[in-house]
């Protein structure tokens, strides 16, 4: 048997007070294999990565690199022995030419401190040659795409010479043919002997790349696996415990009168960029309406046009039938409920209660909280409701005094959800509605939105995850550059086609290029 | 609720401790300095009544700091709120001659408005020109100071009298003195109970805390932060001017004198951090912080220790109130995580299972 090359023996981790992460992990990872680690969100694997990278002590257990125990005290040390990671969120700053990020920290100062350029220029061009990164090293940040923002990283650790590369969650912010040119270039790297170390709780991205896989759940590691003939769903019940329902089980839609319309809405923002332009569409009830597009293709600010966050320079919003463009937020909130993308900025209070978390909206609204006198709340009223949901919806409370950022993220989500559905409007708003949870928790706010819409309700969901949109929504619109470029029908279509779509169909894209040159 | 009692106890004790130390190494008897602090403050009818009256302004003040910064207000106009209500009922307690019974409502609530009105300008200024309250707030302290010193050394000047003050209010104006206890005292218990219910019972006191807490939260949910703010700037003015007013109405002197706002106000602000913008804490704190202030003149008295003395035990209650909330949170979760650690590698050997457990 080969000396083990990295080799993790009963890592602990507590996070204070008593979040138990970790809880005596052991594993082993070979040299030159693509080792997945897959699980839902606060399995562990971020942790476990943080840990082996010197980013977060370890509260108990030893690390082996190469035969020699290994304590990293910081990222920089770990670098420095040949350990890489690429984080979710991408440390590079977007004034900066590639070039400039990816000598950043490592910069080969001269005499009297000066930068020299002469050697560095050359090796850093020709790793993006050896490896096919295919991106020009003297842009800046700012102007590339996240795919190539990515390679950058993925540079930067190449430029550092490192031997293991961690990538976690790389495929979040991508659109599916930029994750699968990743991939390719992950087997490339692979196949000149880097290691490399691929968390995800995505299924299918796994089963594609790994050689071998571990599934994590709950802090613990629950089997590691040879990827050779293995059953997904097999997979998925050693991830979360259980059976999941891939696709969730719905009706067709039964349609019923239009419940919101958008009518040619065009937003130009502070910087005179043109955000939307001539957005149109409406929403049934008894039907689910997706919105798919690569983020920052005016999803944002429909949302918010919707909402009554901003206004439009044009064009008109319906709700209900009533037109509410020049409704402030709250008279829009008695016809529409709205799931935030972001919970923790926008979706609730992190110190404040359980009880005022639950209330906001249905303070104004919701008459059953009131005191005798109208301008109080009823403290006992706000806390039986809050009991209700938290009965309602499942979640998981040590009180109801408890700040929520107490609560698990799962649990977080479904205070937020619970809190809008429970204002039973008929047009429901949802934005990311399961962005960061865990796969128990997507399953129960997926079924939650369905049963709604069964009730009659018409809903608008715009999420970056295609497979929440293949498996809840009854038409998916896609989103390009401001505007609905694709009206498709989920069984009628591929997920290729809508990120042709969404990267902007051919036609579109050369129409759009002209346009931007003429504005330059 | 008792998650927060127990740091401000422990800070209370831990200063009175280090005061003692520092009293000890200066050369001062510091049982006795103590004893004369408190029976200077509490352990006389007289001593107890000058302490609630010292008390009146510092509750009123630290409520209006409490509202301004719990709803994410930074309100540090209330030297000038202060100045500008007491200046208001001055002015309309020398102007207007009505029978108590009219005078004092209306002397209360011209206090009010005044302090309402200049924060109100602050508000207008952030709402127009989006300038910022923090700034405006604090320069228009300056513009009241010397506008009431004018006001006082030249058209309101009692000529009968040789240093800048004016004359007294009428009679009605006067806030009834009962056997010593200054019935101002009372108007500020009756402020807290409004504010209290205000702050943690009603709908615009669930946005304000909102806002306090997180903005975009608050925008989202519907409230209207804009108008929360205003009113959260008016109310916090005039709870500043109303501490104001009560210098005029109670108390004998009854005018507006050089000076009259001495330091209440930033002590207002201070008790409000200390306080975390929680109401009752923030009442309990004004009490404590009034008691320490009154008895540092009788400690001055018995003992000869310098008055400024209070000064240092505020300093210390301060910084160990504010720095312990947070440390002290975190040393008991670090201690629950070390103790669970334990448990967790004493069950590895109570099981038998001790693959692991010795490298630990």
């Amino acid at each position: 048997m080969q000396d083990q090359f990295i080799k993790m023996d009963s890592i602990t981790k507590i996070y204070p007070p008593d979040t138990l992460a970790l809880d005596k992990v052991d594993l082993e990872i070979q040299e030159g294999e693509i080792h997945s680690i897959i699980g839902e969100n606060g399995a562990g694997k971020s942790t476990l990565m943080k840990v082996f990278y010197g980013m977060a002590p370890p509260s108990g257990g030893e690390i082996h690199f190469r035969g020699r125990k290994a304590k990293f005290a910081t990222p920089r040390e770990a670098v420095a022995s040949g350990i890489g990671m690429v984080h979710q969120e991408f440390m590079l700053i977007p004034s900066y030419t590639v070039y400039e990020n990816v000598i950043l920290g490592a910069e080969p100062a001269g005499r009297f401190g000066t930068l020299r350029h002469a050697d560095t220029k050359p090796k850093v061009e020709e790793l993006v040659d050896t490896y096919g990164l295919n991106i020009d090293i003297n842009s800046r940040i700012g102007d590339i795409s996240v795919g190539a923002q990515q390679k950058v990283e993925i540079l930067k650790l190449l430029y550092r010479d490192v031997d293991v590369l961690i990538m976690d969650e790389p495929t979040a912010a991508l659109t599916p043919q930029e994750a699968g040119e990743l991939f390719a270039r992950l087997r490339g790297l692979n196949k000149v002997g880097k290691t490399i170390i691929f968390i995800s709780h995505k299924l299918d991205e796994v089963l594609e790349l790994s050689d071998r896989i571990t599934v994590m759940r709950k802090g613990r590691r629950v089997v590691t696996v040879d990827n050779r003939g293995l059953d997904k769903a097999e997979l998925a019940r050693a991830m979360v415990g259980r059976d999941v329902v891939f696709s969730i089980e719905k009706a067709p839609a039964s349609l019923g009168e239009i419940v919101f319309e958008a009518r040619g809405l065009r937003y130009v923002d502070e910087n005179g960029v043109i955000r939307l332009e001539g957005v149109s569409f409406d929403v049934r009830r008894g039907e689910i309406v997706g919105i798919a597009g690569v983020e920052g293709n005016g999803q944002y600010e429909l949302v918010q046009l919707v909402t009554g966050l901003l206004s439009a320079q044009s064009g008109r919003v319906f709700i209900g039938g009533h037109d509410v463009t020049g409704e402030d937020v709250m008279a829009r909130r008695k016809l529409m409920c709205y799931v935030p993308q972001d919970r923790k900025v926008s979706g609730s209070a992190q110190n404040m209660s359980l009880v005022d978390n639950a209330i906001m909206t249905h303070h104004r609204l919701n008459p059953e909280i009131e005191d005798r006198c109208e301008a109080l709340l009823s403290s006992g009223r706000c806390r039986a409701f809050t009991s209700r949901l938290v009965e309602d919806f499942g979640v998981l409370v040590p009180e109801l005094d408890a700040p929520i950022s107490s609560l698990s993220g799962g649990n977080q989500q479904k205070v937020v959800v619970g809190r809008e559905f429970m204002l039973d409007t008929d047009f429901i708003l949802l934005d990311q509605p399961t962005r960061g949870l865990d796969v128990g928790s997507i399953e129960y706010v997926q079924e939650e939105v369905v049963r709604r819409r069964d009730a009659g309700a018409g809903c608008l969901l715009i999420s970056a995850d295609l497979d929440e949109l293949f498996s809840l929504s009854d038409r998916i619109l896609v989103m390009s550059r401001g505007r609905v470029v694709a009206e498709l029908r989920p069984e009628a279509t591929t997920r290729e086609e809508i990120g042709e779509y969404m990267l902007g169909a051919k036609d579109a894209q050369e129409d759009w290029r002209a346009r931007e040159e003429v504005g330059k | 609720m008792k998650k927060q009692v127990l740091p401000a106890l422990i800070g209370i004790v831990v200063a009175l401790l280090a005061g003692l130390l520092i009293l000890w190494a200066q050369g001062y008897p510091p049982l006795e300095s103590y004893a004369a602090l408190f029976s200077y403050s509490l352990f006389s009818k007289f001593a107890f009544f000058s302490t609630l009256d010292k008390a009146t302004p510092l509750i009123l003040t630290g409520l209006s700091a409490a509202v301004g910064f719990g709803s994410n207000c930074v309100n540090l106009g209330q030297p000038g709120q202060f100045l500008i209500g007491a200046m208001a009922v001055t002015a309309f307690g020398i102007a207007v001659d009505l029978p108590a019974g009219l005078m004092i409502p209306l002397s209360i609530l011209v206090a009010l408005v005044a302090g309402a009105c200049w924060s109100g300008i602050a508000a207008g200024l952030r709402r127009r020109f989006k300038m910022d309250e923090f700034i405006t707030t604090l320069m228009l302290n300056f513009i009241a100071d010397y506008f009431t010193l004018y006001l006082i050394s030249g058209p309101m000047l009692d000529k009968r009298m040789y240093s800048p003050l004016t004359p007294m209010t009428n009679p009605g104006a006067w806030l009834p003195i009962w056997n010593g206890f200054g019935s101002a005292f009372l108007v500020a218990v009756a402020a807290f109970a409004v504010v209290s219910v205000l702050w943690n019972r009603s709908k615009i006191g669930y946005e304000w805390r909102a806002m306090g807490q997180n903005p975009i939260f608050s925008r989202t949910g519907g409230c209207r932060n804009d108008a929360a703010y205003v009113w959260a700037m008016l109310l916090s003015g005039a709870l500043a001017g109303l501490a104001g007013g009560l210098m005029i109405m109670g108390g004998m002197q009854h005018r507006f004198v050089k000076g009259i706002g001495a330091n209440y106000a930033w002590d207002g602000v201070m008790i409000a951090i200390v306080a975390n913008n929680n109401m009752i804490a923030t009442g309990l704190y004004a009490l404590f912080f009034s008691v320490i202030q009154t008895g540092s003149m009788g400690m001055e008295l018995e003992t000869s220790v310098p008055s400024e003395f209070s000064l240092v035990l505020q300093a210390i209650v301060v910084l160990f109130v504010v720095a312990s909330r947070e440390s002290t949170r975190v040393l008991i979760n670090n201690i629950t995580a070390e103790l669970r650690m334990r448990r967790a590698r004493g069950r590895d050997k109570g099981m038998g299972d001790g693959r692991h457990a010795s490298n630990g």
